[in-house]
């Protein structure tokens, strides 16, 4: 009975998307506002790569909050697993082969170094904050998965968390009050097309999206490793 | 002139603070949330006469709409931000006291990016920017609730997370399909074209965005989640939950509906929905043991009253929907804080363990007893002038219909009332066999709860106060073309 009512609902809200989705005419014409962002953004935002454009210079105030999306949710998680397990040691968990803990000796600081471009290079490259953050979290897991003894510098961590989402909060009042008077308006001097000093504030608000996001799913990725024995 | 920016920029600012104070002193943690909502409370009062003359439209980052993100600051955004500055402002002064144990610094983090999230729902001016805030105060409320720890609790935020997860991807979905229908995410933009497309697609993308919303603003049957979570939330988040979070998920339904959708053919839908809801939410409230249960039921039923009130559509109704919107805020928020410490001091949830409460915590039980005589409509509490002003405006419509709807309504509040006073009967009139020592709440919970009692009282005897930024605001929702007409000039 639950699962006839479940395929009904299903097949009602299939169909209905599939009759909207026809409506929408695909490979048409960009919209307006894609032409005007495919037009405009280099003069605007002084970023190469428009897709970083949009994200960190038209709608610079979505990504802000998502950047707290992934706050919360890394900060939920770690008080949820606060409260109800209590934090526990990862003493039983056999050590890693050979071949997994040397090579993490060599990798760990390329993946980082590689994390770092990514986000630096942000307005310039394919990539980003979230992109080049996540790298970076792949190198601290690769070290979770070779090392079990070792474990990330939890303060150390917060406190990079803490400080480059104020990075971006204090970018976006700064715009409120130089220049142009709009919260994240870029303020600073947008600088020669495709050179790494471009683009005014969208290299600094990546770099503290990149080590925020680096951090916080570090932290991530320390909570659930305590949990799995 | 304040920006409205600064309504979200300063407290999310102060929430990543409170990790950094919390290093320095985990109980001066707890007081970065008070000084981040008096901060909204003053700003949101100061810009409230401005709004009222013309609604502040902040373009962000200097791109004009539609191609940047809008915040729209006018008279329903402005009082709702206040309310929920006021209720986040005395909720948090209560946690002081009441929140001791647990990661409290997180806590309080949590605490502060739900009241980010709440205002910035009810100001932005873009739906994505909308789905954004939506998700952080889904988030942190998910959070929150388990933040006991307990079975109840997890088991509580798991189900919470899994309908308010799916209630997300739909609300996205239907974003998306707008976004590909008008290729704009500017909610006047799409207002602006709405009539300019098939209606079809138009209507899906509706009733996904309407679903999606409706899970976070318990519209029956998708409520199935708020018992379980405002009962296992500790109290300070149960308040928080029913006063601001809630209601702001119905402000997010009314604003799509009315002023994007502009779908007036819809609304008796709406009215029978928001019935329903509201004699569904009654009469399970009715049959409760547990009191936290009996408030939550109690805060879907004010719900349905408020959604028949808004779908309603009069200006006299709309006004009425709003108000009954500040009421049910600050009493079910005082009711919530009250039985905070009543649970706490009687170590049960059951109705019955309250007997000889009002002996033993007389200004508690005081408390309780304004909150409930408000909710359920007495004069001269804050409730009495919201509710006689659906009534009045329903009646005032011609059609026998209406006429009806509105004696279910009336009996619905009688069932209210007759739960309500069986725990009034119970915390006062009630014999109790041994006799146990008086021990009230702490001064600060105390402190918090009569600030509530006091804006209930004064807006109860003097309801002109607010009725101006009320009225304005029904114009604010019904007027769609001005909304239009001052975001794309």
């Amino acid at each position: 009975m639950r699962a006839t009512v479940g395929l009904i609902l299903l097949a009602v809200i299939g169909v209905g998307v599939g009759i909207s989705l026809l409506a929408i005419p695909f490979g048409a014409p960009k919209t307006e506002i894609g032409d005007y962002y495919i037009e405009n953004a280099r003069e605007d935002t002084g970023a190469t790569n428009v897709v970083t454009s949009v994200v960190v210079g038209y709608r610079a105030f979505d990504t802000l909050g998502e950047v707290t999306v992934l706050f919360v949710a890394a900060l939920g998680l770690g008080a949820v697993l606060a409260t109800a397990g209590g934090k526990r040691g990862r003493s039983g968990v056999e050590p890693a082969s050979l071949i997994l803990s040397a090579g993490n000796i060599f990798l760990f600081p390329l993946i980082l170094l590689f994390g770092a471009y990514i986000f630096t290079h942000g307005h310039l490259t394919p990539g980003g904050g979230f992109q080049g953050g996540a790298v970076i979290a792949s190198a601290f897991l690769l070290v979770y998965l070779s090392s079990p003894g070792k474990r990330i510098n939890e303060s150390g961590a917060s406190l990079t968390e803490s400080v480059s989402g104020l990075v971006f909060v204090a970018i976006g009042l700064l715009g409120l009050t130089h220049g142009t008077h709009y919260f994240l308006a870029n303020f600073l001097p947008k600088g020669a097309l495709n050179t790494l000093f471009s683009a005014g504030i969208i290299p600094v608000i990546y770099c503290a999206i990149g080590l925020k996001v680096g951090s916080e799913l570090a932290g991530v990725v320390d909570n659930l490793m305590e949990e799995t024995e | 002139m304040v920006s409205p920016v600064l309504l979200l920029a300063v407290p999310l600012g102060l929430a990543l603070c409170v990790p950094l104070v919390g290093r320095v002193s985990r109980r001066a943690a707890g007081f970065v949330p008070v000084i981040a909502s008096l901060f909204n409370l003053v700003v949101s009062i100061r810009l409230l006469p401005t709004v009222l003359e013309e609604p502040i439209v902040a373009n962000l980052g200097g791109f004009p709409p539609p191609f940047g993100i809008t915040l729209f600051a006018g008279p329903v955004g402005m009082l709702l931000s206040a309310l929920i500055a006021l209720a986040g402002l005395v909720v948090s002064l209560y946690a002081l006291s009441y929140i001791k144990t647990g990661p409290t610094v997180r806590y309080h983090t949590l605490y502060m990016l739900l009241l980010v999230g709440a205002t910035g729902v009810v100001l932005t001016g873009d739906v994505f920017n909308l789905f954004v805030f939506f998700e952080i105060l889904c988030i942190s409320s998910y959070a929150l609730v388990a933040y006991v720890g307990d079975r109840a609790g997890i088991e509580a935020s798991v189900k919470y997370l899994i309908q308010g997860a799916l209630g997300s991807a739909l609300l996205l979905i239907g974003i998306g399909l707008l976004y590909g229908l008008f290729g704009t995410l500017n909610m006047a933009d799409i207002a602006a074209r709405i009539d300019s497309v098939d209606s079809v697609p138009v209507f899906v993308a509706m009733a996904l965005i309407v679903v999606g919303l409706g899970v976070e603003a318990a519209i029956f049957p998708l409520n199935a989640w708020l018992p379980d979570a405002h009962s296992s939330a500790p109290s300070s988040i149960s308040a928080i939950l029913s006063g601001i979070a809630i209601q702001v998920g119905l402000y997010a339904v009314v604003r799509m509906v009315f002023t994007v959708f502009g779908a007036s053919s819809v609304l008796l839908f709406f009215v029978f929905l928001g019935l329903l809801t509201l004699l569904i939410g009654e009469l399970c409230a009715f049959a409760q043991n547990n009191i936290k249960r009996m408030l939550a039921y109690s805060s879907i039923g004010q719900m349905g009253l408020i959604m028949f009130a808004l779908a309603i559509a009069t200006t006299g109704s709309v006004t009425g929907g709003l108000f009954q919107m500040v009421s049910h805020t600050l009493s079910k928020a005082l009711l919530f804080l009250a039985v905070g410490y009543m649970v706490y001091r009687s170590g049960s949830l059951e109705i019955s363990s309250l007997e000889g409460m009002g002996r033993r915590m007389p200004l508690t039980s005081f408390a309780f007893t304004i909150g409930v005589f408000s909710l359920v409509g007495l004069p001269p509490f804050i409730g009495f002038p919201s509710k006689l002003l659906i009534v009045r405006s329903a009646l005032a419509e011609q059609g026998v219909l209406l006429q009806v709807l509105i004696g279910l309504v009336l009996l619905a509040t009688v069932i209210e009332g007759a739960y309500f006073f069986r725990v009034i009967q119970t915390v006062y009139f009630k014999k109790e066999e041994g006799q146990e020592a008086r021990q009230d709440a702490p001064p600060m919970a105390l402190l918090s709860m009569f600030v509530f009692v006091a804006f209930i009282v004064v807006i109860g005897v003097y309801p002109n106060l607010i009725t101006d930024v009320l009225e304005s605001g029904a114009s604010e929702l019904l007027e769609r073309a001005n909304y239009i007409g001052s975001v794309l000039g």
